[in-house]
């Protein structure tokens, strides 16, 4: 089943992934489960439920912080940043 | 500024099989009802994905398959469907309800007569010592991951937790060539006592029991060692999951992975039905509270709820609820038509067979009620807010006697997920510790908005 990519840069780096994915299962094919997210306890984090339910994804898509990684899909050109504990996540 | 209001006869909040099954329904009889959907793609959760395929169906199974003919048939009807967009409030009188919609950054308002609510269930909080830590995740999540793109873990996962999802999910990844190197089941051995003991259900169950009977034989003969009866479990490392530890014949083990993948089964995603004031039930069974429905699947005056939201009922129980819905919807408009008896009838038999089906599937999934308490203190019950079993129970020796008491006194379920996570465990953990049932607990207030919204977006006119 070919699939078509779309270039997205991750912390400034690009990257070709794969257009079905959502932000976060980008993220997570890319670097793992480790250094997705910093909470603001300092504890690290990463996806729980990706359904839109835990808020675990919050990640920083296009200049705009704590965005739901799990619901918003992989666009050309998407610039995400993932969020290091200097963000509340409130 | 608040702006225009967007007006519509009937809408519907979800586009899973419920969802989709009421939105054909009504088109059938020349109804275009506007459908929002948190997603980008119609099929809710179970059939995620299934409208753009990206991994077999040898590897995903026939079940999953089976719904492309209803988003066949969702994407063929002539519907307002709008992916992407989110439900962030609503309130219910007698004229319909308003409805809050973010869509693509921009607030609108919208005004619906008749709304089905179709939000579907979420796969239950369930707290242990270090489910906090990156590389646990919701075996539903790894699920998701698998449809969008096939994506599998590097390394061989530890499933544990109990319910069909678990083994189905064990299944594929069998089926993917990278079986789990445990599962780990916390439903008693003894559980298969209850096929005998439910003779009558476990014939309406039939399928669903050769099917679990043919996914378990596969994973013992690939060698997969299946235990059950965990009665603890953890995940264990500094950054991540480096490995787990669990109780099992009374034994303490430990086993190494990076991959710790869990389900405790699945509740209706309760926070629309209960900001709207909605009355809820426990349900012993299925052991999380629903929303008290009628006959008609009704829950107001113009308001109905289908699928899993209401109580959970699987797939094609939704999809039939769906049409139920759509049906009662006709009724309540003077649509109706005396020749649809017959369908409602054949739905609504169809129904109560297969509820009973999945109340033996719910004796035989069933979750320990001490969980809680055998969990140390540090286990972390609001991940949110990062707070602790202990500084849950030293509220309520404090004399925090509710939940919305233990959120005032430790900011438990004030976090993002707006309780979400934690509200099934605080109401478990104040019926044990106050001698209470947990209808008399009672859950979170929960109020508008229901979904994370910036100001902007507030401020923003379409």
């Amino acid at each position: 089943m070919p699939v078509r990519h779309v270039q997205i840069w991750l912390d400034g780096t690009p990257h070709q992934v794969p257009e079905t994915l959502t932000v976060a299962a980008a993220v997570l094919q890319l670097r793992g489960w480790q250094g997705y997210r910093r909470h603001v306890d300092g504890s690290p984090r990463a996806p729980l439920c990706m359904m839109g339910v835990c808020q675990e994804c919050l990640i920083t898509i296009d200049g705009r912080a704590n965005r739901q990684g799990c619901l918003e899909p992989v666009a050309e050109g998407m610039r995400i940043e993932r969020q290091g504990g200097s963000v509340h996540d409130a | 500024m608040m702006p225009d209001v967007c007006a519509t006869d009937i809408a519907i909040i979800g586009a899973g099989p419920a969802g989709m099954a009421a939105a054909v329904r009504l088109a059938k009889v020349g109804h275009r009802p506007v459908v929002f959907d948190m997603n980008a793609t119609p099929g809710g959760q179970i059939y995620r994905q299934l409208s753009e395929l990206q991994v077999s169906e040898a590897v995903m199974g026939k079940d999953y398959a089976r719904g492309r003919e209803l988003i066949d048939a969702f994407q063929r009807a002539d519907i307002d469907y709008r992916p992407g967009t989110r439900v962030w409030w609503a309130d219910n009188d007698a004229l319909g309800t308003s409805l809050g919609v973010l869509e693509k950054g921009q607030t609108q308002h919208w005004q619906a007569r008749q709304l089905i609510l179709a939000g579907g269930a979420m796969e239950r909080g369930w707290p242990f010592r270090g489910w906090q830590l990156p590389g646990v995740m919701n075996a539903g999540a790894a699920q998701i991951l698998l449809k969008q793109g096939a994506l599998v873990p590097a390394t061989p996962p530890v499933l544990a937790g109990t319910g069909p999802l678990l083994y189905l999910l064990a299944w594929q990844y069998l089926r993917a060539g990278i079986p789990p190197s445990l599962i780990l089941d916390t439903a008693p051995a003894t559980r298969y006592g209850e096929v005998v003991r439910q003779s009558r259900r476990a014939w309406f169950a039939r399928s669903y029991l050769f099917k679990g009977a043919r996914m378990i034989g596969a994973l013992k003969r690939a060698g997969v060692p299946i235990h059950q009866g965990i009665t603890t479990l953890e995940a264990q490392g500094d950054k991540a999951v480096e490995s787990i530890g669990y109780r099992h014949r009374g034994q303490w083990k430990t086993h190494s992975t990076e991959l710790l993948l869990t389900h405790f089964g699945v509740t209706p995603e309760p926070q629309l039905a209960r900001s709207l004031g909605l009355t809820h039930h426990w349900h012993a069974s299925q052991q999380s509270f629903v929303p008290q429905r009628d006959d008609t699947l009704a829950v107001g005056a113009n308001l109905w709820i289908a699928g899993d939201g209401g109580g959970i009922g699987g797939a094609i129980n939704a999809e039939r609820e769906g049409q139920l819905a759509a049906l009662a919807v006709l009724d309540k408009i003077g649509q109706g038509d005396p020749e649809w008896q017959r369908e409602r009838h054949a739905l609504l038999k169809a129904r109560r067979r297969d509820l009973e089906a999945r109340s033996l599937l719910e004796s035989m999934f069933r979750l320990p009620e001490a969980w809680l308490d055998d969990q140390p203190e540090e286990t972390l019950v609001c991940r949110c807010e990062s707070v602790s079993r202990g500084e849950l129970d030293r509220a309520i020796a404090q004399g925090g006697a509710g939940p919305n008491q233990l959120k005032a006194f430790t900011r438990c379920g004030m976090g993002p997920c707006q309780g979400r996570q934690c509200g099934e465990s605080v109401t478990r953990l104040l019926a044990r510790r106050l001698g209470w049932t947990p209808e008399a607990v009672g859950y979170y207030h929960i109020r508008p908005p229901v979904h994370s919204i910036t100001l902007g977006e507030l401020a923003t006119k379409e």
